[in-house]
């Protein structure tokens, strides 16, 4: 059976679009899959430095599509698991220089040989948008909870329906759990009766993010984070599995964890 | 001061200001609607007012108004008489 292209998208730059591609594809190779993550913002590459890997490219998106090597020399393997890839983005190239059909074509491809194609979508809604869109079958949309990447987000939601995009989630990303319980952010359930699409999962804020991103190591390595623990879990839901979201005032880590806190904080 | 004590006697939280704007603005920008969509819209209004009352199909404008919070879809026709029972649909197409 073929597998399934992905498209992670946001419309606004900066919302953690490549973060998500880099945790769910180590997620999804984490549970016995196999993955590949497509860089497909040409010019301004950067799947490969989340992912620790850019000593190791030799050929690229644009290398494939334009025939100047084979598909599966521009795959690099990931340092620790062998079931997920990267193919990454140009960087010395225009968007122009992939059409959709191509995109399309490529994914149609991978998809014989992968269980999951994920497609790491450019910021903005032209070209490099709809090449990125061109062969998914679904489509996760990033957003923060902030007015400017909801609003973006509602944008690229219009524009992947009109594509005839049928299945479109939302994942909401850097939810500062203190703020929304003091009313100073947008709540889940506010954000998702804004958007009014289905959501697969919620990402804490965390500074734990920038540190693995420092060191190229997608952080759902890590076991005790609870944004890995989020990331697994949207991993899973991604497969079927039914996980429920846990709620924005739900306490991390459980009561044990708690008390800890509450002893060391005094 | 009046700041201070606006916050005191429970002034709106940001997270709910941010909520209530999201609202509007996604309104309105989801209003974009194109010409020929417009125009289709036109088209339906008159075909189910011409049921209750005799109306001037050259007259009709529709547009989107859109105020500083909320968002409006305006009509304005001309009415030439209101007929006393309701009129079937046509069905001219059968």
């Amino acid at each position: 059976m073929p597998g399934t292209t992905i498209v992670v998208t946001s419309g606004k730059g900066g919302v953690g679009k490549t973060t998500t591609v880099a945790n769910l594809g180590t997620a999804l190779a984490m549970r016995g899959r196999s993955v590949v993550m497509v860089d497909a913002d040409i010019g301004l590459r950067n799947l490969d430095v989340v992912m620790g890997l850019e000593n190791r490219i030799v050929y690229n998106l644009v290398d494939i599509i334009e025939g100047r090597c084979r598909t599966e020399q521009a795959m690099i393997r990931d340092r620790k698991l062998n079931s997920l890839f990267l193919i990454p983005a140009a960087q010395t190239r225009e968007k122009d220089a992939v059409h959709p059909d191509q995109m399309k074509e490529l994914c149609e491809k991978l998809q014989q040989d992968f269980d999951y194609v994920l497609v790491d979508c450019p910021a903005g809604i032209e070209r490099g948008f709809r090449n990125a869109v061109a062969g998914a079958q679904k489509a996760i949309v990033v957003t923060t909870p902030e007015v400017s990447a909801i609003r973006d987000a509602d944008r690229v939601i219009g524009l992947l329906e009109a594509e005839l995009m049928k299945d479109i989630q939302l994942i909401i990303n850097r939810l500062n759990h203190k703020m929304v319980k003091r009313g100073d952010m947008m709540s889940t359930e506010d954000i998702c009766s804004l958007l009014a699409i289905p959501l697969v999962g919620v990402i804490p804020e965390s500074e734990e993010v920038v540190v693995s991103t420092n060191r190229g190591i997608p952080l759902v390595h890590e076991k005790r984070s609870s944004v890995a623990g989020a990331f697994r879990r949207i991993a899973a839901r991604l497969e079927g599995e039914q996980v429920p979201i846990p709620a924005d005032n739900a306490e991390e880590g459980g009561i044990l964890s708690r008390f800890k806190r509450l002893i060391w904080s005094s | 001061m009046l700041d201070t004590i606006k916050r005191f006697f429970g002034d709106k939280k940001s997270g709910e200001v941010a909520k209530k704007r999201m609202q509007i603005v996604l309104l309105h920008d989801r209003l974009s609607i194109s010409p020929e969509m417009l125009e289709s819209i036109k088209n339906d209004i008159l075909q189910v007012l011409s049921r209750y009352m005799e109306i001037d199909g050259r007259t009709i404008k529709v547009s989107i108004e859109k105020g500083e919070n909320y968002a409006a879809l305006v009509s304005n026709v001309q009415v030439k008489r209101v007929y006393r029972h309701v009129q079937q649909p046509s069905t001219e197409s059968s």
